[in-house]
Formats: C-alpha cells, structure tokens, sequence
C-alpha cells in the first residue's frame, strides 16, 4: 500500500450513482495491495484539493470491515455546502488517485451489548453497512430502522433488505410510512444499544424518545451528518506556539486554515465530536461563535477552549494555545 | 503484607435514587437492609415500580426484614440465601427491560455475584448502584482447586476445597467477584507466612 506522509493514496475503481444525490465511490490501493483493516462506524478523511487549499471531508466506510481489498464510501451532493462534496461528485473520475487518510472509529458498535437497534435517515444508512457486516460475523441480533424520501432514495436501504431480510425496515415518506422512534425503543431487553445516524431533528428524537422509555445515555450513541468544516465570517488566530498569525476566511475552518498556512492541530473527526482538537484559549478580545458537541455549556459560556475543526470567532483578538 | 487501599477492591457507591429509570430493583443483604430502607425513603413516588429482593443470610446477624415488609412496594421477595437472591435475579434481568434501575446493598460477595449478573446483562454504571455494608469480610477463589470460600478474615487459611494452605493476596478479581489465594508454602514446603487478620 501507499503511505506517503501518513495519507494513502487509492485509486477510483468505481463510481456509482445509488440515489439522485448520493454515488458510493469504491477505492482500491493504487499499487493492488491490501487497505489497513477497520471496524464497523469508522470514516476516512478524503483530502480533496481545490484553488486555494485542500478539503479534508471524512466519509463513513460503508464496505465490509472484512474486505481490505477496496474501501466503499457514500457521498452526498450538498448544493449549499463549501464545495466538497460537490467537486466529488463533478470533478473526480473512475481512475483517479485520491488521498486519504487511515480510517478511524469515532461509532464503534457496543462490545457488550445483546441487541443492536439502529435508527438512520437517509446517508446516515452509510456506517451502519459496515456495522451490519461487522455484526453479521458476531451473531449478536439486530434491527435496522430507515426513514428515506422516496422510491428512488431507497436503494441502499433495498440492498441492505437483500442482504439481511426482516431485520432491516423501510419507511418511505412518499408513501407516508412513518418511522415512530418511540415505539423503536419502547420494551426492549436490558442490555439493548441504539445508534441514531440522521439529521439534528432525528437524533433529538432518538434521544428524547429513548429517555422517555427510561434509557440511559450509555446506551444511546448518535453521528451526526453535517457538511464537515465550518462557514462563517472571516476572522484571525494567532497560534502562542510560533507567534503566526493567520487568517480564516469564510468558507475554511480554523484548523483548516492552520493546515493550509503549515501548522497542525491534532484531530479525528473534523466534525466537533470526538474531542481531539481542543485547545485552549489564551486571549480573546470578542466572543467565540462554539458549533461543536463536545464541550460543556460552561466552558462554552468561559470561551477558555475551542475546537478548532467547527468554531469560528467573531472577535478583535484570539491567541490559542497550539 | 498488610496493605490497605487496595486498587483493585471496587470504591463503592452510596444508594440513592437513579434518574430517568421506570422500574427499580432493589436487592441488598443482611446490614444492606438499612441501606435499601434509606434509598426507598428518598423515593417515595416509585414504589409502585420497585421491587425488593432481600436475603437474610448475614454474618453479623442483622436482619431488616420486618421493616422492610412495612415498605409499600410492588413486590418483596425474600431468600434464605444470597446465592438464592442472585440466581432469581438473573432470571428477573433475563426479563428486564430497558428502563431497569439495580440498587445492591450488602457484602462484598453479595455484590461481586449480583455485579457479575449485572454485567452480563450489559447495565453500566449509570444504572447500577451498589453500597457496601458490613465488614469486609474476602470471598476466596483458590487458583489451584478453583473453589471458592465465603467470609475469610485471615491471611493464611486451609483451602476446603483442596485442602491446601492458602495465602491471600490483595488483589481483587471483578470477574470472579473474588480475591485470589494461592499455595502459602509452594517453595519451602511446611514453612508458611505469619498468620494475621485481614485488612476486611
Ligand atoms: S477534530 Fe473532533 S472535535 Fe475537532
């Protein structure tokens, strides 16, 4: 395999269109050998250049965790997005070298559990392919909630139906099939996991519904599905460490930024999640706009740390410790 | 040998009522009686959705029942032995549903056997309780005969299942819910470590 500077580079051996907005691109090691292995959940990070920088949009592996002769990953067109997704779906062709970096897995499925539940909308289908084939393997029982828009929305969910019968469910809007989350978690046996993968509102729902029915938050893992990166007004960061000053313009994020002007700030997820990014705040002449799940809403309020992968900044001055 | 603070000992909680849970368990042994009299005082809204589980095996010989049974509760089950409450109350988290609160109380032994039910069920942290009660008396597990004894307070003692002298060690298996002991005189037979009473 092609490890240059810890990124892989892998060949587009196939591009499909499942529905109207999303192709699933299937990728193989540019020189035929085997991919690093990954788990059920895991995303890569696809580097995806463009005038002035590069994109870094991580995708869920939707292939089984169990073929390392190629990487499945669903794209979705976002219109009102940064670009990303868009120059995927135009720009690149069957043939061409992509980028990525090693997976990693920020939606692990429980070790422990004895019943799988998953809730997902729409792309949000694409980890929990990975985690079916994982699961397929352990024996641990299952069921697959899906809510599309419509007949031609459905294809992966049709595939996954092929492939696992009963235990995956199709709700179609168009036909005014209504997925009630509420009676998805209603009485199920002690021990049963749900992961929610959808929009914002879903996953509220998901959440609601399960504390209602007496749920803990042990068992309750969601991903959210948003455009990765962040949009907003232009702002500038110094960096304590070297003293540089850089600009963040509307369409990058700070870490971005930061990458582009040659700094690194550690990360995963790139999606204000999983934590990996935070940093402290050393002045601030102004207030932070925080976007991010991960911190506390007191320290959100004490603007004493950011994640640089999502937040933004409105202020005369911001120094951050990295 | 002594040693106190043992990391791998569990810290204990103290009951007191979880959130969000829709039904309650309640299970506690000899002393642990007072600490499931206290918890249900603190949750006087839930009794119609909890129910008790008492053993009244104890080895100080406190026994809560009769107050216990003045508790309006869904249900109060009673058993001569811990091992009887803890093998009805596999069979009752075999039925559970998610929503179900567990709240121990007793011996260490009590609530390692009723943790390693719990676990195998998957209940984490934020739906179990456990408040320890009494002294601390060790449950054993000889290495050598894999039996185990109850209520050890002594560094050094005869292995009923093999008939060996066991020393203790300080160290405490969450999986076998026991301390393990093993052979005191394997290297120079007959020569065995000072007797003393266990940090319990
Ligand atoms: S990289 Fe995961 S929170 Fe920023």
């Amino acid at each position: 395999m092609s490890l240059s500077n810890g990124t892989l580079n892998v060949r587009v051996a196939r591009i499909e269109a499942v529905t109207p907005e999303i192709k699933r691109f299937t990728l193989v090691a540019t020189d035929g050998a085997h991919l690093p292995p990954f788990s059920g959940g895991s995303n890569v990070v696809v580097l995806i250049p463009h005038e002035n920088g590069t994109y870094r949009n991580a995708y869920s592996l939707m292939s089984s965790p169990y073929d390392s002769s190629a990487y499945q990953i669903a794209v979705r067109r976002v219109e009102e997005g940064r670009g990303g997704s868009l120059r995927m779906h135009e720009a690149v062709n069957e043939g061409d070298v992509l980028e990525i970096l090693r997976p990693v897995n920020l939606f692990p499925l429980s070790k422990h559990a004895r019943l799988h539940l998953f809730i997902a909308g729409g792309v949000g289908i694409t980890p929990v392919c990975s985690q079916l084939a994982e699961l397929r393997l352990r024996g641990t029982p299952f069921e697959v909630h899906l809510a599309v828009r419509g007949a031609e929305h459905a294809r992966l969910g049709e595939e996954l139906v092929r492939e696992y019968g009963d235990a995956v469910r199709l709700y179609r809007n168009d036909l005014d099939q209504r997925l009630d989350i509420s009676v998805v978690v209603a009485a199920r046996p002690l021990g049963s996991h749900l992961y929610v993968c959808g929009p914002e509102s879903m996953i509220q729902d998901a959440i609601d519904s399960a504390h209602a029915q007496g749920w803990t938050d042990s068992h309750i893992h969601y991903e959210r599905f948003l455009e990765q990166g962040s949009v907003g007004e232009a702002f500038s960061v110094t960096l304590a460490r070297s003293g540089a000053t850089i600009e963040v313009s509307p369409d990058q994020s700070l870490l971005e930024a930061a990458e582009a002007a040659g700094h690194s700030i550690p990360y995963l997820c790139r999606g204000g999640a999983c934590g990996e990014c935070e940093t402290r705040v050393l002045e601030l002449d102004g207030e932070i706009v925080h976007t991010d799940d991960w911190l506390s809403d007191e320290d959100k309020a004490a603007n004493t740390k950011i994640m640089p992968c999502v937040s933004r900044a409105k202020c005369s001055r911001l120094v951050i410790d990295c | 040998m002594l040693i106190t603070g043992i990391k791998s000992r569990p810290v204990y909680d103290q009951l007191r009522p979880l959130p969000g849970g829709i039904r309650h368990l309640v299970a506690g042994q000899g002393s642990g009686g007072r600490a499931m009299l206290r918890l249900l005082d603190e949750m006087p809204e839930q009794g119609m959705q909890t129910t008790l589980l008492y053993s009244q095996e104890s080895f100080s010989g406190l026994d809560f029942l009769a107050e216990l049974q003045q508790r309006q509760v869904a249900e109060l089950r009673v058993y001569p032995s811990n091992q009887e409450l803890v093998a009805d109350l596999e069979r009752i988290l075999g039925n559970a549903r998610m929503g179900t609160r567990l709240y121990l109380s007793g011996s260490e032994s009590f609530i390692g056997t009723a943790m390693q039910v719990a676990t195998h069920y998957d209940m984490n942290s934020d739906e179990v309780l456990r408040e320890h009660a009494g002294s601390f008396v060790r449950r054993i597990w000889c290495v050598h005969c894999d039996s185990y004894t109850e209520n050890v307070t002594q560094r050094v003692f005869q292995c009923p299942g093999c008939n060996a002298m066991l020393v203790v060690r300080d160290h405490y298996s969450r999986r076998l819910a026991a301390f393990q002991a093993v052979k005191a005189d394997a290297e120079v037979p007959g020569e065995l470590p000072e007797a003393e009473e266990l940090d319990t």
